[in-house]
């Protein structure tokens, strides 16, 4: 049953089923109409045929049959009328074959209609042990010169065996349903053609679906024809359009508001190193003069200088990642061994107190660009996380791995997807840490353009662990 | 949803083995029973110059022939007359085709008078309805000394 229905579920194979039970349908009530026709129209014949034969027989032989009615008479009459006949005259009767047990062979009802029918011939089809039957009853009429006539009271019924038509019935049938299947091969080839009209056009818009779905939006169908299915066409097309135009849109607008991102961090840029110069310069005067100087100018001026600082710091990471986004970053690439690359930049930023471990195959890599990613992973695991703060190296079948982990309490299960974001505080309380909020966001660009990852996740024993993986076999330079 | 295509088809294949081969039937009524029993021969003889009816005790109608045999043997002791002169030769070939009864008397024409004729018409087209045929059937009458007869046959003027 399973099968079946599945094998249902296809619509090639249910267009032809429907086909063909159309067809059987179809071609089994013509031939149910034909043959009903044609057999009623067979017994119809045949029965007729019966009923002269005996009126003939009968009138040919009453004339020479003494009357009324003697035993021999009565023999001479049911002899006339054939096999299978019953004679019956008042209470006297003469049966033969299948009537020869008399009038109890013959259904009341047939017997009732003899007597009452003026001068006519009765028939009836019934069943005698499973065979069909004709029987035939007729009264024998008394004319007088006139023409006019009356009963004579005698009746004769013949029983004729319809087997005979039945068989011819049967042979009609069988040669009707013969016919009715030789159609059925053609319904099929008509089913399959139709199915194949169908399903090319359904079969197209599929490749256009999937082409759609795999970031193909030039994609399109050439609408055929005019029907339902040319429609169907005409409204995907219509929506990749209007799909390829807002995307095209969105790209825009993105764009746009990267430049207009890059353009500012430029603008603001060379007023920043004039600032900062000049907020140092101010700092340095007010701490190197004992002067009457207020306490509170000074921390100002301290404030001043922090602050100034940190701006110059997200400037420079918005321009740079502005240029990771647009795809100008350069990337200076040599045989780079990753402990070396850590161990500097652990020794640069005086991070003496971070444990190094293990070893990484060489990689192809920018150094700076990977001593900003482990700096950036190992400044936040000091700043956010709590020691023991631990760089391990390692490999896997294809890549070189770097592994910065903490013994603090770890990322937030609801932070944890958002770490990489851009501006991305995890305590919006705390939004004045000294970081740029881009710190991160730069790591994963870095780590793409190399086509590596950066992953953040948990520790089972508690504190976060970020990994940084660069393929170690070098491979062909990526697109941006 | 299956239950009913499958009653649907169980439906369908009962109406087509029903509906095909012969079946029991009602009583149907239908063409003229036969006739043609009669306790005697129908002859026309006169009672002065009307024609009568005798009916022969034959116990049978018999044919056409017999009939006309029997006619041609005259009334008996009747009483009544009958316009043909008695002959020693009876026997009279009938030939039965659609619409005509023709009758061979061994008779000359100077030997039946016009009311003997009108009785041996009648008498032929009395045995002629009296077995089932029909009462518009004309008769032809051909004689010894006249072979043919032209026109449409004679009718019997009761």
């Amino acid at each position: 049953m399973t099968t079946r229905r599945s094998w249902l579920r296809g619509l090639r194979s249910r267009l032809i089923a429907g086909f063909v039970v159309v067809t059987v349908l179809g071609a089994g009530a013509a031939v149910w109409a034909g043959v009903r026709q044609a057999s009623e129209a067979l017994v119809e014949s045949s029965q007729s045929q019966q009923v002269t034969s005996l009126v003939s027989q009968i009138t040919a032989t009453a004339p020479s049959v003494a009357y009324p009615l003697t035993d021999q008479s009565i023999e001479q009459l049911r002899v006339a009328a054939g096999t299978d006949s019953l004679v019956v005259a008042e209470d006297r009767a003469s049966g033969d074959g299948v009537l020869a047990d008399g009038v109890g062979a013959v259904p009341a009802e047939l017997r009732d209609n003899v007597r009452d029918s003026d001068g006519r011939v009765s028939t009836q089809r019934i069943e005698i042990d499973g065979t069909p039957w004709l029987l035939i009853g007729t009264p024998v009429m008394l004319t007088d010169p006139s023409g006019s006539r009356k009963p004579s009271g005698v009746e004769v019924y013949v029983a004729r065996d319809l087997r005979a038509v039945e068989e011819d019935v049967r042979d009609l049938i069988t040669s009707a349903a013969g016919a009715a299947l030789l159609v059925l091969p053609l319904a099929v080839i008509i089913a399959v053609l139709a199915a194949r009209s169908v399903l090319r056009p359904v079969d197209r818009l599929r490749t256009t679906a999937r082409r759609l779905a795999d970031g193909d939006l030039s994609a399109r169908t050439d609408p055929a024809g005019a029907d339902e299915l040319a429609q169907l066409t005409d409204a995907v097309n219509d929506m990749a359009e209007s799909l390829q135009r807002s995307m095209a849109e969105l790209a825009r607008m993105e764009d746009d508001a990267r430049r207009f991102a890059a353009d500012v961090s430029h603008e603001l840029r060379t007023p920043l190193t004039t600032l900062t110069a000049t907020v140092e310069l101010l700092h340095d005067a007010l701490s190197q003069d004992a002067g009457p100087v207020d306490e509170d100018v000074r921390e100002s001026a301290q404030l001043a200088v922090l602050e100034t600082r940190r701006l110059v710091r997200l400037v420079e990471d918005v321009i740079e990642i502005a240029r990771l986004d647009a795809g100008t970053a350069d990337v200076r690439r040599e045989p780079t061994d990753l402990a070396d690359v850590v161990r500097a930049c652990l020794q640069a930023r005086g991070w003496e107190e971070v444990e190094v471990g293990g070893s990484a195959p060489a990689v192809s890599a920018d150094r700076r660009r990977v001593d900003l990613i482990v700096a950036n992973l190992v400044g936040n695991a000091l700043r956010h996380g709590r020691p023991p703060v631990r760089v391990t190296l390692s490999s896997t079948a294809d890549d070189a791995v770097v592994t910065v982990s903490d013994g603090g309490d770890g990322i937030r299960d609801d932070v944890l997807p958002h770490v990489f974001g851009r501006f991305y505080k995890a305590d919006p309380a705390r939004a004045r840490t000294p970081g740029s909020g881009l710190g991160l966001a730069i790591a994963a660009e870095n780590a793409r353009l190399h086509g590596g990852t950066v992953t953040a996740a948990n520790a089972p024993g508690g504190g976060a662990v970020f990994t940084l993986r660069l393929p170690a076999v070098p491979t062909p330079e990526e697109g941006r | 949803m299956r239950s009913v295509r499958s009653t649907c088809l169980a439906a369908l294949a009962l109406a087509l083995l029903t509906a095909c081969g012969t079946q029991t039937s009602e009583v149907e009524t239908g063409a003229d029973a036969p006739t043609g029993l009669a306790a005697g021969t129908s002859l026309y003889f006169l009672d002065g110059d009307r024609l009568t009816l005798q009916v022969r005790k034959t116990g049978r109608l018999g044919t056409i022939s017999d009939a006309v045999s029997l006619l041609l043997t005259g009334p008996g002791d009747s009483g009544l007359e009958t316009g043909v002169e008695e002959v020693s030769m009876t026997r009279t070939e009938v030939t039965v085709t659609s619409g005509v009864i023709t009758l061979r008397l061994p008779l000359a024409t100077s030997e039946v008078e016009p009311l003997g004729v009108d009785q041996i018409v009648c008498t032929a087209a009395a045995s002629h309805v009296q077995a089932g045929g029909s009462p518009d059937t004309r008769v032809r009458l051909l004689f010894t000394d006249v072979a043919d007869e032209a026109g449409p046959g004679r009718t019997c003027p009761l």
